[in-house]
């Protein structure tokens, strides 16, 4: 595709953005602010598991921390109101969860492969634990973020224009990050990191980096979604199917790749939500099944399947 | 001194049942090369499992512990033969780490629907009593719990090291392709391989019911225990998981007693990191070899 | 051929108690095809991993351009101008040529440059540039030994460490790797080359050293190295009408 096109389409996605909640009733603006949610944590979690390699199961815990800073600081310095009052807050929570990020980065990014993926997992766990149990953290008893929504706008429409804008940034910075001396560092890291490192490439500095940069990007959208939800406990946030899920989308869509995210949540979401809105109970299992299937019957996901043929499967595992 | 000797027994007895509860995760990292995400999922269900036989048919859970093992051995063995199978032949590793991370799920939502969101126990007649040691306190159930698990953790041990199935798989786990070649059947030692581990996992949930409460959402904790137990005491041995699991419930102990109770998760946690940091082998090594 | 690039002395690599290599010192002088050969299990590999720092040294010291190396992180060293080509290609396999070769323009020594530039030198000289489009994962062999060779020289290195370039290629593909070697060097970069095949070394190299169960055992012209006694004794073992022509 070439350049012209691709901004064509651009141009028509964002106006299509720009005009859909005025087509279309509350229910499908809420998906589609979920959308716009779920794709971001995609992006997101992309930076590091997609261009650099690393797969982290655990990438809940920036929600949870974005989200609970927010509102921390909320109870602190009293909360205003309208949608001003929301910046610092959100400002915050993304900065603290690159942070904390960055303080558990020079142990967690030594380890490698399914070590890391677990060890992310573990950490998940033990914040959400904590902030849940310790009780200045209020998880236990729940938080409140007052409604920056300005008076006469309906809530779902606020929300909605906001994460179309957090994506279309969180896209920005992922089509910058895979452009960039930074992007071609993450990729080599992703190939081989010793070799990349024979290149000259400071592998130590740019994974820190890329972990960093994919938190303060899940910290900002969880910080967000504290204030859309208004009131939340420990595990509305700290959600474990949300770090499955983010790979889900990646995994489906094609992980690496700028738009593959995007897809994934999308095609995840009209399942879940349109086709089965219904089913509320069996989500989990739907978004698990989902994985299994994916990686059994395309394991590059769409944007990079080569449609298997019969007799072309790759030769592993020997003999039957 | 008592306190701290109390805590200590304690955590001792705590540990026995991780050491089991993890010693089948930690025979399939060791032989398959899998980190098996959906193990917790196998201890829970084993959990259920004795509870509903305690319910409907007033079967002691460590009686059930037999029924059970054989159920979850079948559920190991086709989950090995099917979705574990295809998933190895055909992703990267970190992609059937996703695909045990998706069963998980599905699973934990399926043990949800069926039993509900709630905390459950199983309660035997011997649930409440305690046996005094001169100073010392010691809850009957624990002492079964611990006794039950050792009984089980050296029959594994036996069967490594005195069957045949048990040497056809230690080559598997050091040389599969010699081992294919020099006859053995690898597919089949896979999939026993699950079915043993998926059963010893069934078998300490069944322990598990009766010592603490547990939900289909406390499956990522005992997934994590088997995780840290690992790091700790090294892959793929009874042994090694025993020494792990003693440590991961001495470090429980001693963190809810002098520290307090919601910094255990962390505490464990933050030694399972310093541990991959500095031996990343575990205590014990790897008796298979250190390439994985 | 009078500034030395990069000298050794008394470099010691023990692991756990056993001695790798045994007290080698050696100057590599700027401008020169330089060869290092031994028997299998000699150490010349483990001598290269000294060099790029993927072990830290027992004791000894290396300087490189003036610079003791000590525990300088890899890529520091390969930014100072110290490349290495590895025995087992080593390529990203699912980047494309172009781009593999791109990561080394775009990091390695810094300076002034102009990375499509010096990519596309680095495909020039190795002649794999009709091959830029296609995935590393995809090449054979010999395409893969060259693409280790321009992946190297794109990151602009004024030393060059190529482990066993010639392995597994046919006598055509050896022919054109000697060529590129000479290539390399007439750009300016200094080459010291492990290798097995003979006449390849004794074709290419200015100077060989030569080093045996860890240890160094003769330095010289490839005439003097071939017609060296204690060489013929240890290393060949055959007198030197005998040496293999070629080895696969």
């Amino acid at each position: 595709m070439n350049r012209l096109v691709i901004l064509l389409l651009t141009a028509v996605a964002a106006v299509l953005v720009a005009v859909l909640p005025m087509l279309v009733g509350p229910y499908y603006i809420r998906v589609l602010q979920i959308f716009f949610f779920s794709a971001g944590l995609g992006v997101a979690w992309n930076i590091l598991g997609g261009y650099a390699g690393y797969w982290s199961f655990g990438h809940t815990v920036s929600i949870g921390i974005g989200a609970f800073t927010a509102a921390w600081l909320g109870m602190i310095f009293g909360a205003g109101s309208g949608p001003w009052s929301m910046v610092l807050p959100v400002i915050a929570g993304a900065l603290l969860s690159g942070l904390f990020a960055l303080v558990i980065a020079y142990p967690l990014l030594r380890l490698r492969g399914t070590y890391f993926a677990i060890a992310m997992l573990g950490v998940s766990q033990v914040v959400a634990e904590l902030v849940n149990n310790v009780s200045i953290f209020q998880g236990g008893i729940g938080v409140f973020l007052p409604s920056p929504v300005p008076s006469g706008m309906p809530v779902e429409r606020f929300y909605y224009y906001i994460f179309a804008v957090v994506l279309s940034l969180l896209l920005l910075i992922s089509w910058w990050v895979k452009r960039s001396r930074f992007g071609y560092a993450l990729l080599a890291i992703r190939e081989d990191e010793d070799t990349a490192m024979m290149l000259g490439v400071p592998t130590e500095r740019y994974k820190m980096a890329a972990f960093v940069l994919s938190a303060v990007m899940v910290g900002l959208l969880g910080a967000i979604y504290g204030y859309s939800l208004g009131y939340f406990t420990t595990y509305s946030v700290f959600r474990l199917d949300w770090s499955l899920n983010m790979i889900v989308f990646c995994l489906i869509g094609g992980i690496g790749t700028l738009m593959g995210p995007v897809i994934g949540a999308a095609l995840i979401l009209f399942l879940t939500q349109v086709l089965l809105g219904g089913f509320l109970d069996l989500h989990l299992m739907i978004t698990g099944a989902l994985v299994v299937a994916v990686i059994l019957i395309m394991p590059g996901g769409i944007l990079r399947t080569r449609w298997r043929l019969p007799g072309r499967k790759p030769a592993r595992g020997g003999a039957e | 001194m008592t306190l701290f000797l109390q805590t200590t027994l304690n955590g001792l007895m705590l540990g026995g049942i991780y050491a089991l509860a993890a010693v089948g995760f930690s025979l399939i990292f060791g032989v398959i090369g899998i980190v098996n995400l959906t193990h917790g999922v196998f201890v829970i269900a084993g959990a259920y499992l004795a509870l509903l036989f305690y319910t409907e048919l007033g079967l002691d859970p460590l009686l059930s512990m037999l029924p059970v093992g054989a159920l979850l051995f079948a559920v190991g063995w086709v989950y090995q033969r099917t979705i574990i199978d295809w998933a190895i032949s055909r992703a990267s590793v970190e992609a059937s780490l996703v695909v045990t991370f998706g069963m998980a799920m599905i699973l934990r939502n399926l043990l949800q629907l069926w039993f509900g969101p709630d905390v459950q126990t199983i309660t035997p007649f011997y649930s409440f009593f305690s046996i005094s040691l001169g100073p010392f306190r010691v809850d009957m159930v624990r002492l079964v719990a611990l006794g039950s698990s050792m009984v089980l953790l050296l029959g594994l041990t036996l069967l490594l090291a005195r069957t045949h199935f048990g040497r056809a798989m230690r080559a598997v786990a050091q040389q599969p392709l010699a081992a294919a070649l020099s006859g053995l059947n690898v597919k089949r030692i896979h999939a026993m391989t699950f079915g043993v581990s998926a059963a010893l996992a069934g078998a300490s949930g069944a322990i598990i019911g009766i010592v603490q409460p547990f939900s289909a959402a406390s499956e990522v904790a005992w997934t994590l225990n088997a995780f840290m137990v690992v790091v700790l005491g090294g892959v793929g041995s009874p042994a090694g998981a025993l020494v792990g699991g003693l440590l991961l419930g001495l470090i429980n102990s001693y963190t809810a007693q002098y520290f307090g109770p919601a910094l255990t998760q962390a505490a464990m946690f933050l030694v399972l990191v310093l541990m991959l940091l500095l031996r990343p082998t575990g205590l014990l090594g790897n008796p298979y070899g250190e390439s994985r | 051929m009078s500034e030395i690039l990069l000298s050794g002395r008394g470099v010691t690599k023990k692991f756990r108690g056993l001695t790798a290599i045994d007290d080698v010192s050696f100057d590599i002088p700027h401008g020169a095809i330089y060869g290092l050969i031994g028997p299998n299990g000699a150490g010349k590999s483990t001598l290269f991993n000294l060099i790029t720092g993927y072990h830290p040294l027992t004791s000894g010291s290396i300087t490189f351009r003036g610079k003791v190396l000590g525990n300088m992180p890899i890529y520091r060293r390969n930014q100072l101008g110290l490349a290495r080509a590895f025995q087992i290609a080593k390529p990203f396999p699912a980047l494309t040529l172009a781009e593999n070769v791109r990561v080394g323009a775009m990091f390695g020594r810094p300076g002034d440059k102009n990375v499509e530039r010096t990519t596309q030198e680095a495909l020039d000289v190795t002649g794999i540039a009709h091959l830029a489009q296609r995935r590393a994962g995809e090449l054979t062999v010999g395409d893969l030994r060259k693409l280790e060779i321009a992946r190297a020289v794109a990151t602009r290195p004024v030393l060059l460490l190529a482990d066993e370039p010639c392995a597994g290629l046919n006598p055509t593909e050896t022919e054109e790797m000697v060529r590129c070697l000479r290539a390399v060097r007439d750009a300016g970069t200094t080459v010291w080359l492990v290798e097995h095949d003979m006449k390849a070394v004794t074709n290419i190299c200015d100077r060989i050293i030569v080093i045996d169960a860890g240890k160094k055992l003769a330095e010289g012209t490839p005439h003097e190295v071939v017609n060296n006694k204690e060489v013929i004794a240890a290393y060949l073992g055959t007198p030197a009408a005998d040496l293999p022509a070629h080895t696969p």
